[in-house]
C-alpha cells in the first residue's frame, strides 16, 4: 500500500514538473552533480555500472536512443540520434541506418559509417585484432545475434543479424550502445574519451572528479543548455546528501536517495524536486546448485520458502521496493508477470508463516533442527548496499534451522569466486540495462552468457528465452515471458528479493531533468537541462 | 662525522631497498590484481579478457624481472603508468602531495602551539589541580580515534551551520585552502598536541631536577627565569624528536580524516590505490613515505646532535 | 638477589595489590588517574566476558520496526538501520575489541619476545639481519603497515589481529634486545653460566624476566593503540567484518549516513572506543611510574 502511495506522489511530483508553464530555457551555468564512487573508467563500452553511464552518456551519441522527453523506455519510443532514419529488410534480419551527415569528433574530425561499423566489429571480437578500444566486454551476449557490420558507404550502415530479434533496436538505443571513435585509443577512450555529444571531456581527476564542458559544435543547433557539468567524487554518502543540502551541489547521483534519507533532504531542502523510481536492480540470492547442500532441490525450496520480501522491503526502502519475479514488474515495467501469478510462485507467498512452517517440516524432514541446524556462509560484496540485504537474508534464515554466517567477500574478486563455484549461497545486485527480457534472460540466466554467475544451464529455459526473443507478436511475447520468468523461480535459478525503489533529487532551479522509470542506465545526455538562476 | 655519516647513509638505502622488496612482494600476495578487479568492475569474468590485460600491463613474466623494471624505472625518476586511470603514475600522485602536506603541516603547527606551552605549564604546576586536568585532557587526545573525533566535528557543523566544509577542487585564494584545512587539521593535531604535551612535561620535569637548575636557583635567578631560560630550552631536545617522529606517523591520522572530509591527498589516495590493486601508485607512494619517515629521522637525529646542551654548554 | 624482587618494588611504589582492600585503597589514593584507568580496563573486561548476561538481545538479530529507534525504551541506546539494538552491539563488541587488543598485543609481543631475546643474545650476524628487519618495518607508520597487510590478508578476526600484531613486533623487539644486552654481562647470568646453566635457561629464566618491567609498560600502552587501529581499520573497510559488532565497524558508511538523522549511531561506538582507550592509557601511565620509575612523568 505504502509502495503505492510512494509511487502515487512520486509521479504527482513528476507530473507537476512536466506540466508547469513552458518557460523559455536559459542558456548557461554549470551544473554540479556528485558522484558517489570513482568510476572504474569512462569507456561505457567496458563497463557495467552507473558510476560511468551517468557522467560519461552526454560524451556521446548513439545510432537511436530511447526518447529522453518519455519517463518509461519503450521500443515504440525510439527516436533518430546518429542515425537519421532506419530500416528493416523484408524478413527482419537486415537493419539498415541512414547516417547524419557533417557530425564532427570532438577533436574535430568528420564521423562517418566506418565508426559505427569499427564500434561493433570491436564489440563482437572482430575488430583489428592489436586494437585495444573496447578491452573488456560485459554484453557480448547482447550481439550473439549479430553476424555482421557493413560500412555500405560514408552515411550508410546496415546490421545484419542471424536470425529476426525485434529487441535488437532496443539494445542500440540504450546508454550502453554510444558510438565510438575509432581514431581514439582505448586508453583515451577509458581515461578522456572523445565522442560526438552535447559535452566534451575537460578532466577525469580519479577519485575526485569529472568535469564536462559544453560542445561549441554540436550537431543538435542551440544544444546544450548547460556550460558546464561539474561532478565530484564523495565516496561517503553522508558528505554527498549535506552537500546536496547545503547548496554545494544541484543534484544528487542518480537513485542515490533511499527512503530514510529522504526525510532527512525533505526537512533541510524543502523546495528539491524528488522523485523515485524502480532502478531496474534486482537483489537476489546466488545457489551454488552443483554441490552440497545445496545441490538437494528441497533444501533449495525450503530456502526460498523462507523469505519474507515485505522485510527486506520495510528495512532497506521503507517498504517501497517492489516484489517481482525476474522482470521488473508492471505498472513501471512492461514485461513482468501479473499480481496474481506472482503469487503463486515460491518465494513470493502473501501468508509467509505458512510458507514457513511447510519449509521448516522440509528442513526436518531432512534431519535439521533447531538444535542441530543447517550451517551455511552467506557470501557477499563487502560493500554497504550488498551486506545490508545479506545480513537481514542471515537472520531470517534462522527461521527454518539455517545458520548463516556471512563471508564478505573483498569487491575485487567476488565474481571470480562466484565463478569458481567457492561459495555455497551469495547476495547479489543485478542491474538491467533496458527493461527488455532479451537483455535480462540472455545476460543472466542463458547458459552460455558471461554473467551467468550461477552457471545455470536449463536447455528448456534456453530454448524457451531464443523463442521469445524471435516472436514477433508483443502480446504472446509477454506470456513466453512470464513461462521463463515462472520457469526461473520453481528453479530457484536465482531467487528475486525485490526490485529496488530510490530516489533522486534535484535543486528547483534545475530544469529539464526526466528520469526513465524503467532503466538507471539511460537518459542521461543532459542536452535538455538548463538552469533556471 | 663523515665515518658516521656514510655508514647512516648505508644504512638508509639498504632500508629503502628493504622496503621496496617487501611491499612488492606483500602486494603480489594479495588476493586478486588489477585484471580481476577491472573486470570485476564491469561484471564480468571472462579469462581470456583477463589474460590480456594481464599480458598488456607485463603482469605474467617472473616476479624478479617486474622488480627490476619498477626500481630501473624509479631510479630514472620513471613511476611507470598508473593500472586505473592509465595516466603516468607521477601524473597522479604529484598533485596529491601538497595537499597532503599542507594538512600536515599545519597540524604540526597547531600541536607545537597547543601542545608545548600547556606541557610546560603543567610540568611547572605539577601534581595541581590544573595539571590533572591538563593531563586528562592530553591522554583523552590520545585515546579518540581521529575518525571519531571527524565524524563529531561535521556532527556539531552541521548542527550549527545546517552545512559542513566541502574541500572544493581548486580553493581559489590561499585563505580559502587554509580555511578549508584548518578543521581537518586540527582533527589530526589534536593527537599529536597531546603527545607534544606529555613529552614537553616529562622532559620539563627531568630538566628542573638537573643540577644546574639548582644552581641557578642557589644563584638567586627567579623562578620564571629558570623555567623559561633554563629548563624550557633544554627540556625543548627531546620534544624536536618527537615532533620529528610524529611528523612522519601523522600519515596514520592522516588517512582517516581525508576519508572522513573528503580532501584529495595522497593518504586517502593510498588505502584507495591498495583496494583497486594499482600497484605503481601502492609501490611508490609506500617509497615515498617510508623516505620521509627516514629522512625525518635522520634529520631529527642531526638536530638532536646539533643542539644537544654539553655540546653547549662547552662552548 | 640477582633478580629485581617486584613485589618489593611494587611495595616500595605503594601498588602491591594482592587483594587486601587497604592496599588497594593506597594504590587509589597514590595514583588516583591509574586507580580510575584501571577500573575502567576491569569494566571494559567484565563486560566482554559476561556480555551475553549483561545483553540478552542478540547483536545481530535485524527488526524492520525497530530500524533507526531513538535512543531510550526497549532500545536503551537505539537501534540502526537494520533494529539492530545498538546496547547489544555496543557490549558484545567489547568482545571484539578485547580480542582483538588481547590477541595483537599477545602475539605482537610473543613474536618480539623471541625476536629481541635471540637478537640479543645470539648478536652477530643474526643481530644484524632482524635489526635492518626491524628498520624496514618502522619505516612504515603503524596504521599504513598494518593496512597494507590486512589488505593481503583478506577481513576476518584472526586476519585482523595478525594484521595488526605483525607492526607492534618491532618495538617490542627492540626493547627485549637492549635490556638483554645490558643484562647479559650482568654478574648474575655469567654465575648462571657459571654453574653450568644452559643458554636457553638462562635466557628464559633470569634474562627474560627483568625485561619484564619495561615490557608491561609497553604492553599496557600497545593495547590501547591494537584497538585504535583495530577501529580505525574496520573503519576503512579493511577489519572486522559484518555482522560481527565491531565498534570501528558501526561507525563507518552506514552510521556515518545518518549523521543528522540518527546520531546515537556515531556517539555511543565512538565513545566505547575512547573510553576503553582512555582507561588503558590511564592505567598505562600509572603502571609506568610504578615499575619505570627513571620515567616517571
Amino acid at each position: 500500500m505504502r509502495t503505492g502511495l510512494a509511487f502515487l506522489a512520486g509521479t504527482a511530483v513528476a507530473l507537476m514538473v512536466a506540466v508547469s508553464p513552458a518557460l523559455a530555457q536559459k542558456q548557461g551555468g554549470t551544473l554540479r552533480i556528485s558522484h558517489r564512487d570513482n568510476p572504474p573508467s569512462a569507456s561505457i563500452h567496458e563497463e557495467a555500472t552507473i558510476s560511468v553511464n551517468q557522467p560519461f552518456m552526454a560524451v556521446f551519441n548513439n545510432l537511436v536512443f530511447f526518447d529522453p522527453k518519455e519517463k518509461v523506455n519503450s521500443p515504440d519510443k525510439i527516436v533518430p540520434d546518429l542515425a537519421e532514419s532506419w530500416s528493416w529488410n523484408p524478413d527482419l534480419t537486415r537493419l539498415t541506418f541512414k547516417l547524419r551527415q557533417g557530425v564532427k569528433w570532438h577533436d574535430g574530425k568528420p564521423f562517418s559509417a566506418k565508426d559505427v561499423k569499427c564500434t561493433w566489429d570491436a564489440l563482437i571480437g572482430k575488430g583489428d585484432e592489436k586494437s585495444d578500444l573496447i578491452r573488456k566486454n560485459p554484453r557480448k551476449v547482447w550481439y550473439d545475434n549479430l553476424k555482421e557490420v557493413t560500412a555500405d558507404s560514408d552515411t550508410e550502415v546496415t546490421f545484419t543479424l542471424g536470425r529476426p530479434q525485434p529487441s535488437f533496436l532496443s539494445m542500440l538505443a540504450a546508454g550502453y550502445s554510444p558510438v565510438y571513435a575509432c581514431h581514439v585509443s582505448g586508453r583515451d577512450m577509458r581515461s578522456k574519451p572523445i565522442g560526438t555529444g552535447p559535452f566534451k571531456v575537460v578532466d577525469f581527476k580519479r577519485n575526485e572528479s569529472i568535469r564536462l564542458v559544453r560542445n561549441p559544435d554540436y550537431w543538435k543547433k542551440g544544444r546544450p543548455y548547460l556550460d558546464a557539468i561539474d561532478w565530484k567524487i564523495v565516496p561517503n554518502r553522508s558528505t554527498r546528501m549535506l552537500g546536496f543540502a547545503a547548496g554545494e551541489f544541484d543534484m544528487t547521483f542518480d537513485s542515490d536517495v533511499t527512503f530514510p534519507l529522504l526525510k532527512d533532504i525533505k526537512a533541510q531542502k524543502a523546495d528539491a524536486v524528488c522523485e523515485a523510481r524502480p532502478t531496474n536492480v534486482s537483489s537476489n540470492i546466488l545457489i551454488n546448485r552443483d554441490s552440497p547442500p545445496f545441490d538437494k532441490p528441497e533444501i533449495r525450496k525450503a530456502m526460498v520458502m523462507a523469505l519474507d520480501n515485505k522485510v527486506f522491503s520495510d528495512i532497506l526502502a521503507q517498504g517501497n521496493d517492489l516484489d517481482g519475479a525476474a522482470m521488473l514488474p508492471p505498472p513501471a515495467g512492461f514485461w513482468g508477470m501479473p499480481k496474481e501469478m506472482l503469487a503463486t510462485i515460491p518465494g513470493h507467498a502473501t501468508d509467509v508463516e505458512k510458507s514457513r512452517a511447510e519449509a521448516r517440516k522440509i528442513m526436518e524432514g531432512l534431519g535439521y533442527s533447531k538444535d542441530k541446524p543447517l550451517k551455511v556462509k552467506v557470501a557477499t560484496r563487502n560493500i554497504a548496499i550488498y551486506r545490508d540485504p545479506a545480513v537481514l537474508l542471515i537472520d531470517q534464515l534462522k527461521n527454518i534451522h539455517i545458520e548463516g554466517e556471512l563471508e564478505p567477500i573483498d569487491t575485487t574478486v567476488w565474481y571470480t569466486k562466484i565463478q569458481r563455484k567457492d561459495y555455497m549461497i551469495g547476495m547479489n545486485l543485478t542491474g538491467v540495462g533496458v527493461d527488455d527480457p532479451d537483455v535480462n534472460f540472455y545476460e543472466n540466466y542463458f547458459s552460455k552468457s558471461d554473467r551467468n554467475y550461477t552457471a545455470y544451464n536449463n536447455q528448456e529455459v534456453d530454448k524457451l528465452i531464443d523463442q521469445q526473443s524471435a516472436e514477433q507478436d508483443r502480446e504472446k511475447r509477454r506470456k513466453l515471458v512470464w513461462e521463463v520468468e515462472k520457469n526461473l523461480a520453481e528453479d530457484g535459478a536465482r531467487p528475486i528479493i525485490g526490485h529496488n525503489v530510490a530516489n533522486t533529487c534535484w535543486d528547483s532551479k534545475v530544469k529539464g531533468v526526466v528520469l526513465q522509470h524503467n532503466s538507471i542506465y539511460n537518459g542521461w545526455r543532459f542536452e535538455d537541462v538548463w538552469l533556471d538562476r | 662525522m663523515g665515518a658516521y655519516l656514510t655508514r647512516r647513509f648505508l644504512l638508509m638505502a639498504l632500508t629503502l631497498f628493504g622496503m621496496s622488496v617487501l611491499i612488492f612482494v606483500m602486494l603480489r600476495l594479495v588476493p586478486g590484481n588489477i585484471a580481476d578487479i577491472l573486470v570485476d568492475a564491469a561484471g564480468i569474468a571472462d579469462p581470456k579478457e583477463k589474460a590480456k590485460i594481464i599480458a598488456e600491463l607485463g603482469l605474467d613474466r617472473p616476479i624478479v624481472e617486474q622488480y627490476g623494471q619498477w626500481i630501473g624505472g624509479l631510479a630514472r625518476g620513471d613511476l611507470g603508468f598508473a593500472y586505473v586511470s592509465e595516466r603516468p603514475a607521477l601524473e597522479e600522485i604529484a598533485p596529491r602531495i601538497p595537499i597532503s602536506a599542507k594538512l600536515a603541516g599545519m597540524a604540526l603547527v597547531l600541536s607545537v602551539l597547543i601542545g608545548v606551552p600547556f606541557g610546560v605549564i603543567s610540568a611547572v604546576r605539577q601534581n595541581t589541580a590544573l595539571d590533572y586536568v591538563l593531563r586528562v585532557i592530553s591522554l583523552s587526545g590520545l585515546s579518540l580515534p581521529a575518525f571519531w573525533l571527524g565524524l563529531l566535528v561535521l556532527m556539531a557543523s552541521v548542527h550549527w551551520f545546517g552545512t559542513i566544509p566541502i574541500y572544493s577542487n581548486e580553493p581559489r585564494s590561499f585563505l580559502q585552502e587554509v580555511g578549508l584545512l584548518a578543521i581537518p587539521a586540527a582533527v589530526v593535531g589534536f593527537r599529536s598536541s597531546a603527545l607534544v604535551m606529555r613529552l614537553t612535561r616529562s622532559s620539563m620535569l627531568e630538566v628542573l631536577r638537573q643540577d644546574y637548575i639548582r644552581t641557578a636557583r642557589s644563584k638567586g635567578a627567579s623562578q620564571a627565569s629558570i623555567n623559561y631560560n633554563h629548563a624550557l630550552r633544554n627540556a625543548l631536545l627531546p620534544v624536536v624528536t618527537i615532533i620529528g617522529i610524529e611528523a612522519a606517523f601523522l600519515v596514520g591520522g592522516l588517512i582517516v580524516t581525508e576519508t572522513v572530509f573528503n580532501i584529495p591527498g595522497v593518504a586517502r589516495f593510498l588505502v584507495e590505490a591498495i583496494l583497486w590493486r594499482d600497484y605503481p601508485i601502492v609501490q611508490n607512494l609506500v617509497m615515498l613515505i617510508a623516505f620521509v619517515v627516514i629522512m625525518v629521522n635522520f634529520l631529527v637525529d642531526m638536530a638532536y646532535m646539533a643542539l644537544d646542551p654539553r655540546i653547549k654548554y662547552a662552548d | 638477589m640477582a633478580n629485581i624482587d617486584h613485589n618489593a618494588e611494587l611495595t616500595r611504589a605503594g601498588a602491591y595489590v594482592t587483594g587486601s582492600w587497604s592496599q588497594i585503597v593506597f594504590f587509589a589514593r597514590r595514583y588516583p588517574l591509574g586507580a580510575v584507568g584501571a577500573l575502567i580496563v576491569l569494566a571494559f573486561i567484565l563486560t566482554a566476558v559476561f556480555a551475553s548476561v549483561m545483553a540478552p538481545i542478540d547483536p545481530t538479530t535485524t527488526n524492520a520496526r525497530a530500524s533507526l529507534a531513538k535512543p531510550g525504551g526497549f532500545h536503551l541506546l537505539g537501534a540502526d538501520f537494520m533494529g539492530r539494538d545498538m546496547y547489544s552491539r555496543i557490549v558484545h563488541g567489547a568482545r571484539i575489541s578485547l580480542a582483538v587488543g588481547v590477541g595483537a598485543m599477545s602475539l605482537g609481543c610473543i613474536l618480539g619476545i623471541s625476536i629481541g631475546l635471540m637478537s640479543g643474545y645470539i648478536g652477530g650476524w643474526f643481530d644484524l639481519a632482524t635489526q635492518r628487519l626491524m628498520d624496514i618495518m618502522q619505516s612504515l607508520p603503524l596504521l599504513v603497515m598494518a593496512i597494507v597487510m590486512a589488505a593481503s590478508l583478506g577481513p576476518s578476526l584472526r586476519n585482523t589481529i595478525i594484521a595488526i600484531a605483525i607492526p607492534l613486533v618491532p618495538s617490542v623487539a627492540r626493547v627485549v634486545r637492549s635490556s638483554t644486552l645490558s643484562l647479559r654481562e650482568q654478574p648474575f647470568v655469567e654465575a648462571a653460566r657459571a654453574v653450568g646453566m644452559g643458554e636457553f635457561r638462562i635466557a628464559v629464566r633470569h634474562v627474560l624476566p627483568n625485561t619484564l618491567a619495561p615490557l608491561i609498560v609497553l604492553a599496557t600502552a600497545q593495547l590501547g593503540s591494537a584497538i585504535l587501529t583495530e577501529a580505525s581499520l574496520s573503519f576503512l573497510g579493511l577489519g572486522i567484518p559484518e555482522p560481527h559488532p565491531s565498534w570501528g565497524r558501526m561507525l563507518s558508511e552506514s552510521a556515518a549516513e545518518y549523521v543528522r538523522s540518527a546520531p546515537w549511531l556515531v556517539i555511543f561506538p565512538g565513545l566505547a572506543i575512547s573510553l576503553t582507550v582512555f582507561g588503558t592509557n590511564l592505567l598505562g601511565d600509572a603502571l609506568r611510574d610504578i615499575l619505570d620509575p627513571r620515567e616517571r612523568t
